[in-house]
């Protein structure tokens, strides 16, 4: 017998009811006098969630609710074949710890692994036109707000634009699809002027005047260059793109329902992801370099020769001696922050190619340091 | 008077939830309405008053459509958003324009698919008053403002005393038209959301007046004010006791030399990241304080065809309290504590809302009802528009 309340079609007046299971059919006696009797499959039952008021649908649309809800499973069995398993798994132990090391686990992979896989797939499956969707105008807001004119004299930039077109890109490029344009651009942050390269998925790459002037040779500034193309190549913008929006949609679908003050640790969250990714596409950068420069019998030390200096000029003024004190752990907790690998670990890469540039291999094992 | 009570518990929805979260992953979101319903089921079944309890009935079917739609749009909106700022702009404004009708699909769904005792919810709001409370009087707030921050400014850029006078003043009556105008908003929308939601054939009336809002917003910046001070006091008494004065006076003058300064900043560092925490909880008291005076006074002058009445219990220091731990247990355990924290929200909540049931709620029969679309429902969800009262 299960105890319960009543109450009558549309109705909130509760009345105290008992349910007695006979068979396949059941009689419910209501205390004013009221009485159903009927076959069990007459009724609708909800399935099961935790244990709170199970609602048990009669054919008249009125309604028996019981607290009784292992009486309710014995009772209907049959019926409820099928639909009760989402509350097993809720109500055994033992799946809820499948469930969560299951989470956990697949929540890693996906962003690990999943995410970076899908991306590369998407990014090379759509045309180059994308690429130029994407590039659009940003030269020019980067001409706007950030840059200046060159100060490089005309036939200096000619003479490292032809270079470049008759012995890099025919080096690295994979097909003619992707038009490659140098383009030299002042950069200055106050006094400082900034030395550095950067690629546009378009093609077009950026030289600073203070990055060229830093090149000591030839090779540096190739290696250099062929890290760009590597990004152009690789197509890392729209992977970019891609990645993060994978990592917004999916931490929106896991968080969407919380509060104000979880999106805090949510939004740290993501940020983690998205530069673990954007250093993956630094270090793939780096070995697109490598590889092409080994195969063009090029030294791939020239590279690490190159960051070096760069950031030897960077630290320069007032930043260094306050770095060097910083303990090692601060420094890990940084490297974790920020969208680039850590000098330390380009230059060791860079070293080992360049033992086996000096071996006369044209290919590398390459031993990753943690 | 009988209070709410809420007879979940954190370890039974965390086996809900763990489930509901491990589902909506193996099926790459697709199960995420299913388990919204597990969700709600959970908490309004739970959610007791004197031996009823309320009822979630939406259906993960119900639910699915409107959350691809949903989806397909945020992802778009998400895309567009790295591609084209301009592009973003203009689907920002798209989805502006369409907030007042998103709002009134959400709240007729919702209503609709809730019941107490048996008997469901409704909300009859009209669209035209939507667009009103929720797309004329914000811009017009918005206006305001930008008419009084372009007066101030030319008013100081004129130079001299008199100028100097007027700008004061104008910044003067730009907070009392803030604070007017944010009470109003406030009004029009706690009348528009009470006074058009059905209880069966029961209708909710409010009785709440401008005056009484704007009392609240002062006491509010009083206490702010007042928590801000204490806590810059108490940081200063930090600073002086950790790092001392004379330092603080060593950081005057190292400008010119970035290295130095760096140095005497490094010192100063833990303080300073102290009292950024002291100002995070300082302005969750102040939201708390803010909720609760707001809630006691709404509840207090609601009543359901005059005959049931409700009250509102809920103090701010307690409030603040669960909101905070909450935060900080969240954050420690990446996530994982969200089921209890979430009860916890829940159990407050209810165990300070009293409802006087002297006359019952046995003759109240529901309305026969359309089904509403949910379309509304998920949109508002996934770009989290929320204009709630809080229950």
């Amino acid at each position: 017998m299960i105890i319960g309340k009543w109450y009558a079609k549309g109705s909130s007046a509760q009345s105290d009811a008992e349910l007695q299971i006979t068979g396949d059919s059941f009689t419910l006696n209501v205390k004013e006098g009221i009485s159903y009797s009927a076959l069990l499959r007459t009724l609708n039952v909800r399935s099961r969630l935790g244990n709170v008021a199970r609602k048990i649908t009669l054919e008249d649309g009125s309604v028996f609710s019981t607290q009784d809800n292992d009486a309710v499973d014995l009772a209907f069995k049959k019926q409820l074949r099928g639909k009760g398993l989402i509350h097993s798994l809720e109500s055994n132990m033992h799946w809820v710890l499948v469930a969560l090391v299951l989470t956990l686990a697949s929540g890693f992979g996906f962003f690990k692994w999943g995410v970076p896989w899908a991306s590369e797939k998407i990014a090379h499956a759509l045309p180059h036109v994308t690429n130029q969707l994407l590039a659009d105008n940003a030269l020019v807001y980067l001409d706007q707000y950030i840059f200046e004119d060159s100060m490089i004299p005309e036939e200096q930039m000619q003479k490292i634009r032809l270079h470049f077109k008759s012995q890099v890109v025919p080096l690295g490029a994979s097909n003619d699809e992707i038009k490659y344009k140098l383009h030299f651009r002042l950069w200055k942050e106050g006094a400082l002027s900034i030395p550095n390269a950067l690629a546009l998925p378009s093609g077009d790459i950026i030289l600073t005047d203070k990055f060229v002037q830093l090149c000591e040779n030839q090779e540096e500034m190739d290696a250099v260059l062929l890290h760009e193309m590597g990004h152009i190549e690789l197509r890392h913008t729209l992977k970019m793109v891609i990645e993060s929006t994978f990592v917004t949609v999916a931490v929106m679908m896991i968080a969407g329902d919380s509060n104000g003050f979880a999106d805090m640790g949510v939004g740290l969250g993501s940020l983690l992801v998205s530069s673990n990714y954007s250093r993956g596409h630094e270090s793939e950068a780096d070995q697109y370099a490598f590889k092409h420069m080994l195969f063009a019998k090029m030294d791939p030390i020239a590279f690490s020769n190159i960051m070096n200096r760069m950031t030897e000029y960077m630290e320069m003024p007032s930043i260094s001696t306050i770095k060097q004190k910083e303990d090692e752990s601060a420094v890990e907790v940084l490297d974790y922050l920020s969208s680039h690998p850590s000098t330390r670990q380009r230059v060791e890469i860079a070293r080992q190619y360049s033992e086996c540039f000096h071996k006369g291999l044209t290919t590398c094992e390459i031993i990753e340091l943690k | 008077m009988k209070a709410l009570s809420f007879d979940g518990s954190g370890m039974e929805y965390f086996k809900i939830w763990i489930v509901n979260v491990l589902l909506t992953i193996l099926t790459l979101g697709l199960y995420h309405p299913w388990a919204k319903v597990r969700n709600n089921r959970y908490f309004y079944a739970n959610s007791t008053l004197d031996g009823r309890n309320f009822e979630y009935h939406a259906t993960g079917k119900q639910l699915f459509i409107g959350y691809l739609i949903a989806m397909s749009l945020f992802i778009a909106y998400v895309i567009i958003n790295q591609i084209s700022p301009q592009g973003s702009v203009v689907l920002i404004a798209v989805l502006f324009l369409a907030v007042p009708w998103l709002i009134l699909r959400s709240m007729i769904f919702n209503m609709r698919m809730t019941s107490f005792s048996n008997v469901h919810f409704n909300f009859t709001g009209k669209i035209g008053r939507a667009y009103i409370n929720f797309f004329a009087y914000p811009i017009a707030l918005y206006i305001g403002l930008v008419l009084i921050i372009v007066a101030m400014t030319t008013a100081i850029s004129l130079g001299g005393v008199a100028a100097a006078l007027l700008g004061a003043l104008l910044a003067v009556g730009m907070i009392a038209f803030l604070l007017f105008s944010l009470a109003f908003i406030k009004k029009k929308n706690t009348e528009y959301f009470i006074d058009y939601t059905h209880y069966g054939q029961g209708e909710f009336k409010t009785d709440v007046t401008l005056k009484k809002f704007m009392m609240i917003s002062l006491k509010t910046m009083g206490v702010a004010i007042l928590v801000m001070f204490v806590a810059s006091i108490v940081a200063g008494i930090g600073l002086y006791a950790t790092v001392g004065f004379d330092s603080l006076v060593a950081l005057n003058g190292t400008e010119k030399n970035p290295q130095l300064m760096a140095e005497k900043m490094k010192l100063l560092l833990p303080v300073l990241s102290l009292s950024y925490l002291g100002v995070i909880l300082a302005s969750i008291y102040v939201m708390a304080y803010s909720i609760t005076q707001h809630r006691k006074y709404v509840y207090a002058n609601t009543s359901l065809d005059e005959k049931v009445t409700f009250a509102s219990t809920l103090k701010a220091m307690p409030l603040a309290w669960v909101l905070i731990s909450n935060f900080i247990v969240i954050i420690a355990t990446l996530g994982f504590a969200f089921p209890w924290a979430k009860v916890r929200a829940a159990r407050i909540m209810l165990e300070n809302t009293q409802v006087n049931t002297v006359d019952g709620f046995d003759e109240y029969l529901t309305q026969k009802q359309n089904q509403a679309s949910s379309l509304g429902e998920q949109i508002g969800d996934a770009f989290d528009v929320d204009v709630g009262l809080g229950f």
